[in-house]
C-alpha cells in the first residue's frame, strides 16, 4: 500500500504544472495586460471599434484628445491639432510613438487592478498646446521638428513635426513625406555645424592649449588631402571666435587634431548615439556617428558632415545639459512624473559652452534678433548631398521664469539662421509669453 | 414582489456595484476555509490489525493492503536477508476477512502450512513465517476498535462545513443580484434557479450531517465551482437556466449514488471489467452516430439534449483502471489495461477530439504509473503516444490549424486567433473583480461558456474569483494526495490520484489553451464549464475524490468501520449530536486552544505514532 501512497506524489507534479501556468499567466496579464484590453474588440471601451472613454489635456487643462459614447474629438483649434498631432495621435494608430498609440491603456484607465472596469479618467501631458500651435503654424509647409522643454524640470513644451495634418479630418489622400513619423523621435539628420558643440566639448577636455591656439581661415584649407572650405575668410581667430562664425577651417583643424575615434566617443559619451525612452515608454532612433578613419574625415565629423546623423531628442537632451550646468533632467510628455537626471558633462565644459553660445548670440545671430530672450544657440547648415541643406538651430534661453531648451529643425530647408532661426524665435516668444 | 422591484431598482444598481468587490473575497474565504480543514487536519490513520515482530515489535496495518518485506517502501518491513523485498501481502475485504499471498521466489507459511498460490485465510494470533522470520497476526477486538474510533478527529474542527455552506449561500445571492442588475435578459428564473441550487446544496448538507458525516469540503469547493457555473449560464442563456440547474440535480444525484456504490469495494471490483466494457462501447457507438462540430465528432444528439459520451466515458475509464493491491502484486498485469486504454485514446483520436484524448492519455500515465511504478513502462505509453499524436496531426487539419495559431494569435486576430485574441481582451479587462455577472461581453463569443469560459468568469467575476476557481482544483488534488497516505484500498487512492490527474489536466488545457500559454485544445473547465455532460462526469468523477478520504465520519463514499461488524457499541459523536450545531463551539474552541495544536500532534497514549512517522 505504501508504494501506492508514494506514487500518489505523481499529481504533485500536475498540481505545480498549473501553479507555473497560473504564474505565466498572471506574469503576462502584468506586462501584456493593457494591450489585450485596449484591443478593439474591447466593447466596454469601444463603440462600433471606436474608443469611447478617456481624455488627454495639455498642461494646462486644455482638451487635446477626448473619447466618449458620443464620440471621439480632438482640440478645438486647428494649429493645435496638427502641433500636438504626433504628440497625441490620431484614432487610426498612425502614429506609433503617439500617446493614443503607447499609452492607450492610460488613456482608457486600465489598469491591473481593475482593468477597465473603473471610471473613465483624464491623462495630462506637459505639452502647451499654444506653443505647439505656434511651432506648427511657424514650421507651416516646411518639413521639419520643434521641441521645447524645460531644462529644469524636464517638462516637454512642445514637440511638433512637420508634415502633419489636421486629426479631425481624417488621415488626408496625401498626408505628405513621412507624415507619419514623429521626426523629432524616430528620425535622425545630418547635424551640420550644431555639431560644432560636441567637437568643442571634446577640445575643452582634451586639447589642453586649445585656448592657446590660433587659426587662420583664408576660406578653405585641405586637410589629409580633402579640402574643407569655408563659408567665409575668417582670418586668425579663436576656438571662440570660431564656433561663433561656426568657421570649418577653425573646426576642421580641430578635428583633425582630436581624430575621427575621440568624436565618435564624444558623440557617444553625450548620448548622441543611444536610443533613449521617453519616459521610459516611448524609444526614440539612435543618432550614428561612426569613426571617421583618416584627418580629412575626421574634418568633416567634426563640423556634423561625414557620415553623421542625428536625433534631434537627442540633442535636445545634450543642450539641456549644458544649459543646467551638465545634469540632464531627463525630459517627460507626462505631467508630474519625473524620470530622474543623469550628469553628461562636467559643470566648466557646461558653463564655457554656456559662454560661448551666447557669445555667439552677441558676435553673430544678434541679441536684437530675440527680444526679450537670453538667447544661447548654435546655428547648424548641413549639407545632404543634393544642394539642399538641413537648418538647425538649438540651444537655450536663460529667461528667469522661462529655462527653457530647444531644438529646431528644418528639413532641407535652407540655412540655420535663416530659416530655423526665426522659427526658433516666434516658438520662444509665445512660450515665454505662456509662462509668464 | 412589486416592492422588491421598485427596492432592487433603487439600491440594485449601487449593492450591485459594491458586491463586484465582496464576491471574490467570499470566493478567497471559501476556497481558503476548506484548504484549512483538507490540508490542515491532523493525519490520523485508521488501524485495522497488528503485526508483532519478535513478539514485542508492534506493527500497526493502515491499510487494507500491506506489503510485508525487506524493502523500505513496504508497509511493515522486516529486515533479514532471508526475506524477499517483496515478501508477502495482506489484503482484507469488507467484511474484515484478513487474507495472506506470498510474493515472489520466497516462502510463507501460517501456522507452519506454507501459504498456497490463491493466498490463505488469516486469522488473529496466527503465526506468519517469511523466510527465516516469524510474526505474529493480531487483529483488533471490538472493543479494541471501538476506543481507537474515540481518538479519531471528525473534520471540521478548524472550519465548520455550516459557516462556510453559508459564505456560499451569499456568494450565489450576490450573484443573483447581480444578474438582475446587470443581466437584461434575467429575471426571476435566474433567481429561482441560483435559489433551488442553493436549496440542493443545504439539504444535501443537513442529511449527511444528521447521519453523522462531518466532511464536505470537496463538495463545497464542487458546489462555488458550480455556483460559477450556473452564473456563465445564467449570462450565455437565462431562458434555458433550468436545463441546466436540471442537470446540475442530476449530477449531485448521481454524485451520491456514486459515493454509495463505491462504498462497498467487492461491489466495485466485481463489475470493473463490465466498465471497461461498456467505456469502449460508448466511444465505439459515438464515432458511428455523432454529428461533426468544430471537426470533432464526439456529440450525439437526443432531441433538444446533446450528450458527450466520452466525458461518461471517463468516469468508466478511470472506474476501471484503478485496481487493488492484489492485481497489482499478486497477478501483476498491465496488458489488459494498456489495450483498453489504447482503444480508448485510439477511438478518441479518430474522432478528433483531440483535447479529451490528452487528459485520457494523462490519465492514462497516471494510472499506469501507480499501478506498476515502472518508468519504463511510462516511457513506452509517452514514445506511443508521440505517435499517435502525429496520426492525430497528419489526419486531423483543425489541429494543424490551433497548433499554427498558438502563441501567434495577435498576428490573426480576425480569423485564427479571433476567439482568443478576445478571450485574452476580456480577461484583462475585467481586472481583478469584474464587471459584475451578466456585466459582460465576451459571452457572445462562440463557445465562451465552454472552452473560453475562464475569460468570461475572468471578465465577469474578475481574476480573483477565476483563480480560486483553479485553486479549488489544486486544493482537491493536494487533498487526495494527503489522503493516499490513510487510504484503505490501493483502488480509492488510485481512482482519486487519476480523477484529481484528468480535473488538472483538463483545468490546463481550459485556461492555458484559452489564454493562448498552451494550444486551443477545447476541453473543458471542471464544474464551470456549461454543458450537462461534463458537469455530470465531474460531480460523478468527485465520488472517488470521496472515496479517498478516511477521516473519522468524513465521506459519504467510505464505509464507516464500526459498521463492517454491524455495531460495536460505539458512539457515534455525529449521531448523536442531533440538537444542532451550536453545542460544538465549545467543542472547537477546546480543540483550537489547546488539545489541537499543529506541534501537539502525538497521542498521549501513543496509539497511532507521530504524524509523520508512518510516511
Amino acid at each position: 500500500m505504501r508504494k501506492v501512497t508514494t506514487r500518489a506524489f505523481a499529481v504533485l507534479l500536475l498540481v505545480f504544472l498549473t501553479v507555473a501556468g497560473m504564474g505565466v499567466y498572471i506574469f503576462r496579464l502584468a506586462v501584456d495586460g493593457g494591450d489585450w484590453a485596449t484591443f478593439y474588440a474591447n466593447r466596454s471601451i469601444y463603440s462600433n471599434g471606436v474608443l469611447n472613454r478617456g481624455t488627454v489635456t495639455d498642461r494646462n487643462d486644455t482638451v487635446l484628445a477626448s473619447a466618449s459614447p458620443d464620440g471621439f474629438r480632438y482640440a478645438e483649434s486647428g494649429s493645435v491639432r496638427r502641433g500636438c498631432l504626433h504628440v497625441v495621435g490620431d484614432l487610426g494608430g498612425n502614429i506609433g510613438t503617439s500617446i493614443l498609440s503607447r499609452y492607450r491603456p492610460d488613456f482608457v484607465n486600465y489598469s491591473f487592478f481593475t482593468g477597465t472596469t473603473g471610471e473613465a479618467a483624464s491623462m495630462k501631458l506637459t505639452i502647451d498646446a499654444d506653443v505647439s500651435a505656434a511651432a506648427a503654424d511657424a514650421l507651416g509647409g516646411t518639413k521639419g521638428t520643434v521641441l521645447v522643454c524645460n531644462y529644469k524640470t524636464g517638462e516637454v513644451l512642445c514637440m511638433v513635426s512637420s508634415p502633419n495634418w489636421d486629426p479631425s479630418q481624417g488621415v488626408p489622400q496625401d498626408p505628405g513625406d513621412g507624415a507619419f513619423i514623429n521626426r523629432a523621435i524616430s528620425s535622425t539628420f545630418a547635424p551640420g555645424s550644431v555639431f560644432k558643440l560636441v567637437t568643442t566639448a571634446a577640445a575643452l577636455e582634451t586639447i589642453p592649449d586649445i585656448w592657446d591656439q590660433t587659426f587662420t581661415c583664408d576660406g578653405s584649407t585641405i586637410i589629409g588631402g580633402q579640402t574643407v572650405k569655408c563659408t567665409g575668410h575668417h582670418g586668425t581667430i579663436t576656438v571662440e571666435q570660431g564656433l561663433a562664425h561656426s568657421c570649418n577651417v577653425v573646426f576642421g583643424q580641430i578635428g583633425s587634431q582630436l581624430g575621427g575615434e575621440r568624436i565618435s566617443q564624444y558623440a557617444e559619451k553625450y548620448g548622441l548615439t543611444s536610443e533613449h525612452t521617453l519616459n521610459g515608454t516611448i524609444a526614440t532612433a539612435a543618432g550614428s556617428f561612426p569613426v571617421a578613419p583618416g584627418a580629412g574625415d575626421a574634418a568633416w565629423a567634426a563640423i556634423g558632415q561625414y557620415q553623421d546623423l542625428l536625433n534631434p531628442y537627442a540633442f535636445l537632451r545634450f543642450i539641456c545639459a549644458i544649459a543646467n550646468g551638465g545634469t540632464v533632467v531627463e525630459p517627460t510628455i507626462l505631467y508630474g512624473e519625473s524620470a530622474g537626471t543623469i550628469q553628461l558633462m562636467s559643470p566648466s565644459t557646461a558653463q564655457t559652452l554656456s559662454e560661448m553660445m551666447s557669445y555667439n548670440v552677441e558676435l553673430e545671430y544678434g541679441t536684437g534678433t530675440y527680444p526679450g530672450l537670453e538667447m544661447h544657440a548654435k546655428t547648424g547648415t548641413a549639407e545632404v548631398g543634393d544642394g539642399t541643406t538641413h537648418a538647425w538651430f538649438a540651444g537655450f534661453i536663460t529667461n528667469a521664469d522661462a529655462p527653457l531648451a530647444f531644438v529646431v529643425m528644418a528639413e532641407r530647408a535652407g540655412s540655420g539662421y535663416r530659416v530655423a532661426s526665426p522659427i526658433a524665435n516666434t516658438v520662444l516668444q509665445k512660450a515665454v509669453s505662456v509662462l509668464n | 414582489m412589486e416592492l422588491t422591484a421598485q427596492a432592487l431598482g433603487a439600491f440594485g444598481p449601487r449593492l450591485a456595484d459594491i458586491s463586484r468587490y465582496i464576491l471574490p473575497f467570499i470566493a478567497v474565504l471559501i476556497v481558503a476555509r476548506c484548504v484549512r480543514s483538507m490540508l490542515r487536519e491532523r493525519y490520523e490513520p485508521e488501524t485495522w490489525a497488528y503485526l508483532y515482530l519478535n513478539g514485542n515489535v508492534m506493527i500497526p496495518l493502515r491499510h487494507w493492503e500491506c506489503l510485508l518485506g525487506r524493502a523500505r517502501s513496504v508497509d511493515a518491513q522486516i529486515d533479514d536477508p532471508s526475506v524477499e523485498k517483496l515478501h508477502a501481502c495482506l489484503i482484507r475485504d469488507a467484511a474484515g476477512l484478513w487474507r495472506i499471498y506470498n510474493l515472489g521466489k520466497g516462502e510463507t507459511s501460517v501456522n507452519g502450512v506454507l501459504v498456497p498460490a490463491g493466498g490463505a485465510i488469516l486469522q488473529d494470533a496466527d503465526a506468519i513465517t517469511l523466510g527465516e522470520r516469524s510474526a505474529r497476526f493480531v487483529d483488533l477486538t471490538e472493543q479494541e476498535r471501538a476506543s481507537l474510533l474515540k481518538y479519531r478527529h471528525a473534520p471540521g474542527r478548524r472550519a465548520r462545513p455550516v459557516v462556510t455552506l453559508l459564505l456560499l449561500t451569499l456568494f450565489q445571492l450576490i450573484l443573483v443580484l447581480q444578474h438582475l442588475v446587470y443581466n437584461e435578459d434575467a429575471g426571476l428564473t435566474v433567481a429561482i434557479a441560483f435559489a433551488v441550487m442553493a436549496a440542493i446544496g443545504w439539504v444535501y448538507f443537513i442529511v449527511l450531517r444528521a447521519s453523522g458525516r462531518r466532511g464536505f469540503e470537496p463538495e463545497l469547493l464542487a458546489l462555488l465551482l458550480s455556483s460559477v457555473g450556473m452564473s456563465v449560464a445564467a449570462s450565455k442563456a437565462p431562458s434555458d437556466i433550468f436545463k441546466q440547474l436540471a442537470l446540475f440535480a442530476g449530477a449531485v444525484v448521481l454524485f451520491v449514488v456514486m459515493c454509495l456504490w463505491i462504498r462497498d469495494l467487492q461491489r466495485v471490483k466485481s463489475v470493473r471489467l463490465y466498465a471497461s466494457v461498456a467505456a469502449v462501447l460508448l466511444l465505439g457507438v459515438t464515432l458511428v452516430l455523432a454529428d461533426e462540430q468544430n471537426g470533432a465528432r464526439n456529440w450525439i444528439q437526443f432531441g433538444s439534449f446533446s450528450i458527450q459520451p466520452s466525458e461518461l466515458v471517463k468516469v468508466l475509464y478511470i472506474y476501471a483502471g484503478a485496481a487493488t493491491l492484489d492485481r497489482l502484486f499478486v497477478n501483476r498485469n498491465l496488458i489488459f489495461y494498456i489495450g483498453f486504454s489504447a482503444a480508448c485514446v485510439g477511438l478518441l483520436a479518430l474522432m478528433g477530439d483531440f483535447g479529451t484524448a490528452l487528459v485520457f492519455f494523462v490519465t492514462f500515465l497516471v494510472i499506469s504509473f501507480m499501478r506498476s511504478g515502472n518508468f519504463a513502462t511510462v516511457f513506452l505509453a509517452v514514445a506511443g503516444a508521440v505517435l499517435g499524436v502525429m496520426l492525430v496531426l497528419t489526419v486531423k487539419p483543425h489541429v494543424i490549424a490551433r497548433f499554427q495559431t498558438w502563441g501567434h494569435v495577435w498576428e490573426d486576430v480576425d480569423w485564427r486567433g479571433y476567439q482568443q485574441s478576445r478571450a485574452l481582451t476580456a480577461a484583462a479587462s475585467g481586472g481583478l473583480f469584474g464587471f459584475g455577472a451578466g456585466n459582460g461581453w465576451f459571452i457572445g463569443i462562440v463557445a465562451a461558456e465552454t472552452d473560453l469560459v475562464f475569460a468570461v468568469v475572468c471578465e465577469e467575476l474578475g481574476l480573483i474569483t477565476a483563480l480560486c476557481c483553479m485553486v479549488s482544483l489544486l486544493a482537491l488534488a493536494l487533498f487526495v494526495v494527503k489522503n493516499a497516505a490513510a487510504g484503505r484500498s490501493s483502488y480509492f487512492v488510485i481512482a482519486a490520484a487519476a480523477t484529481v490527474s484528468s480535473m488538472l489536466v483538463q483545468l490546463c488545457l481550459n485556461v492555458f489553451g484559452s489564454m493562448d500559454i498552451l494550444p486551443f485544445t477545447g476541453v473543458t473547465f471542471p464544474f464551470v464549464s456549461m454543458g450537462g455532460t461534463s458537469l455530470i462526469s465531474c460531480w460523478m468523477l468527485l465520488a472517488f475524490v470521496k472515496g479517498s478520504d478516511t477521516r473519522a465520519n468524513a465521506s459519504l463514499a467510505v464505509m464507516r468501520p464500526e459498521k463492517f461488524s454491524g455495531g460495536l457499541g460505539v458512539e457515534d459523536s455525529g449521531a448523536d449530536d442531533e440538537d444542532g450545531y451550536g453545542d460544538e463551539d465549545v467543542d472547537y474552541e477546546a480543540y483550537d486552544d489547546s488539545e489541537y495544536d499543529d506541534e501537539d500532534c502525538s497521542d498521549a497514549d501513543g496509539w497511532y505514532g507521530s504524524p509523520g512517522g508512518d510516511r
